[in-house]
């Protein structure tokens, strides 16, 4: 089941440019195409799951406000288009993230931790194929204490692909405490695919536990090799390896309903790398 | 089942393989010893087709074919399986993604039906106990946080389950406790057929009492120098190989 059968199997698709509130508890997961403008809200201490899909051509904004003690799972994938999504968390709130940048596409983030002990996983997955350009950007702002916040981007760029990151953890003066990790690791696969990466720090409060790191690589030659001699064709060597270098991100999806659907989205386009 | 002949190979301008003559037959053991840098190795890995060796010259046969000419994984897809002296990382790939797809596409390859995935599993719990592997190991990356002896019992596992013509053991008893080397030993010996073949690298007599070589070989400067039976593993455990090598004028 591809990723649009997921949108137009699920009942409570909603159309764009709407506003949506979370009152109750666990339901079923939210689906929205090609958001446009949206507005999220989810109530103190209630618990939500959304699922954007966003087009080629179609640009968007999304606000989500997540409540004191509220929960938000949210997976997005790109299959072009471009969004910000400015997330603003009560205390002790949780929201987690996966998005898929499959090709030309835009993903922005923005986070403000705004209450104590709220808490924020991020895991970011893009990929340039040919002539395209990918995105994500996060910027992750810790403006009380106590705070934690997590991001992981994988970044892959094939032939003459580009694929960019920007991050940023602020870290208020007050915001003692504050848990921040960064990573981004990269792949390219090809003398002419491109990656570049900006990951960077504003700390102005003394106690606190950040940590940052960038890598950008190449295909593991070893690997493939060893795969090759258990029989595997040299393509399937290195999907396979691509696959795995991407599975921690996707395989931990914020929405388990919408893994699968996920998973079977970028293994498509890991084909077509 | 393998014919090697006046095999020469180099990386860059450096010769490391000098002229090697071997010839294995169906159901026979053979063991190649030698000193470190000797080009064991390197000789398995021309075998396996690792392209950062050149071949300059002499001929490799395999059941009857050209192995020379094959790509990687054709070779291994007609049987022939190498036991890493260092098994590679693959984050991210489980153990069990990987045999699935290898399996795939070896039974792929020879014509014969996918195995559904109930087959698969029982395959996979049955060829986990015949190195005491714990099936839990199959849902962790390959290799990834393996310890040593983890290692080397993962690629005898993998051997069980493609069943090779030819296997090249390259060093497999290094770095094992001696329970795990008695497992692991025992775990080749259970996958010997008459049909099969096995080639051990190592450098202790000890795996031997296990695997009984019906040849032994001494590898020296990229050549086999010396050739004999199973009492040459123990001489050279004895004696060291001073004796060849003082022996052997270039
Ligand atoms: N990629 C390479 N580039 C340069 N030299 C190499 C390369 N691979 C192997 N060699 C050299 O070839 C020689 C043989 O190496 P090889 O690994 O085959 O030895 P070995 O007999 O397996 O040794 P050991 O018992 O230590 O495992 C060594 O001198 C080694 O340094
Ligand atoms: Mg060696």
């Amino acid at each position: 089941m591809g990723f649009s059968d997921y949108m137009l199997s699920d009942s409570c698709r909603q159309s764009a440019g709407s506003e949506l509130r979370f009152d109750g508890g666990q339901a079923a997961p939210v689906a929205v195409c090609n958001p446009g403008r949206l507005s999220v809200a989810v109530a103190d201490g209630a618990q939500a799951r959304l699922v954007l899909s966003h087009g080629a051509g179609c640009c968007s904004t999304v606000d989500v406000a997540v409540g004191d003690g509220a929960s938000l799972s949210i997976v997005e994938l790109f299959v072009g288009g471009r969004s910000t999504m400015r997330i603003a968390q009560g205390a002790a709130s949780r929201v987690a993230l996966t998005s898929v940048v499959a090709g030309d596409g835009s993903a922005e983030y923005r986070t403000a931790l705004d209450g104590a002990q709220a808490e924020c996983d991020l895991g970011c997955v893009f990929l340039a194929g040919d002539d395209e350009h990918a995105q994500v950007k996060i910027r992750v702002e810790h403006n009380v204490a106590d705070c934690r916040s997590a991001s992981t981007v994988k970044g892959v760029a094939a032939g003459r692909g580009e694929g960019r990151f920007e991050g940023m953890v602020y870290v208020a003066p007050d915001a003692q405490r504050t848990d921040a990790r960064q990573t981004s690791r990269n792949l390219t696969l090809g003398d002419e695919a491109r990656i570049t990466t900006l990951p960077q720090l504003e700390i102005y409060a003394d106690d606190v536990k950040c940590s940052h790191g960038a890598t950008v690589g190449q295909m593991d030659s070893d690997a493939v090799l060893y795969m090759r001699q258990r029989g595997l064709s040299e393509d399937a060597a290195r999907r396979l390896q691509i696959e795995g270098f991407v599975a921690d991100v996707v395989m931990r999806c914020a929405v388990e309903e919408a893994g699968e659907a996920l998973l079977a989205e970028l293994n498509a386009k890991l084909e077509r790398l | 089942m393998l014919s090697v002949k006046n095999l020469h190979a180099s990386v860059g301008d450096k010769e490391i393989l000098r002229g090697i003559d071997l010839e294995v037959r169906a159901g026979e053991v053979h063991a190649i010893m030698g000193p470190n840098g000797s080009g064991k190795s390197t000789f398995a890995s021309v075998l396996a087709g690792n392209e950062k060796f050149t071949v300059t010259e002499g001929e490799v046969s395999f059941l009857g074919r050209n192995l020379l000419e094959m790509p990687i994984e054709d070779r291994a897809r007609e049987g022939l399986f190498l036991g890493f002296q260092y098994p590679v990382e693959i984050p991210g790939v489980t153990m069990a993604n990987f045999m699935k797809m290898a399996v795939a596409e070896q039974r792929k390859y020879r014509g014969e039906e996918p195995l559904t995935a109930a087959e698969f599993l029982r395959m996979m719990r049955e060829k986990c106990a015949v190195v005491e592997l714990d099936p839990k190991m199959t849902s962790r990356a390959v290799n990834e946080g393996f310890s040593g002896g983890e290692k080397k019992k993962n690629e005898i596992f993998q051997m069980a389950m493609l069943a090779p013509k030819l296997s090249i053991l390259d060093e497999t008893d290094s770095g094992l406790d001696i329970d795990a080397l008695r497992i692991v030993a025992t775990g080749v010996t259970k996958l010997k057929t008459a049909d099969n073949a096995t080639v051990v690298i190592t450098h202790y007599q000890r795996l031997l009492d296990y695997i009984v070589p019906d040849y032994v070989h001494v590898l020296y400067k990229g050549r086999i120098i010396h050739s004999g039976d199973k009492s040459l593993a123990l001489k050279l455990e004895r004696e060291g190989y001073d004796w060849l090598i003082n022996d052997y004028k270039e």
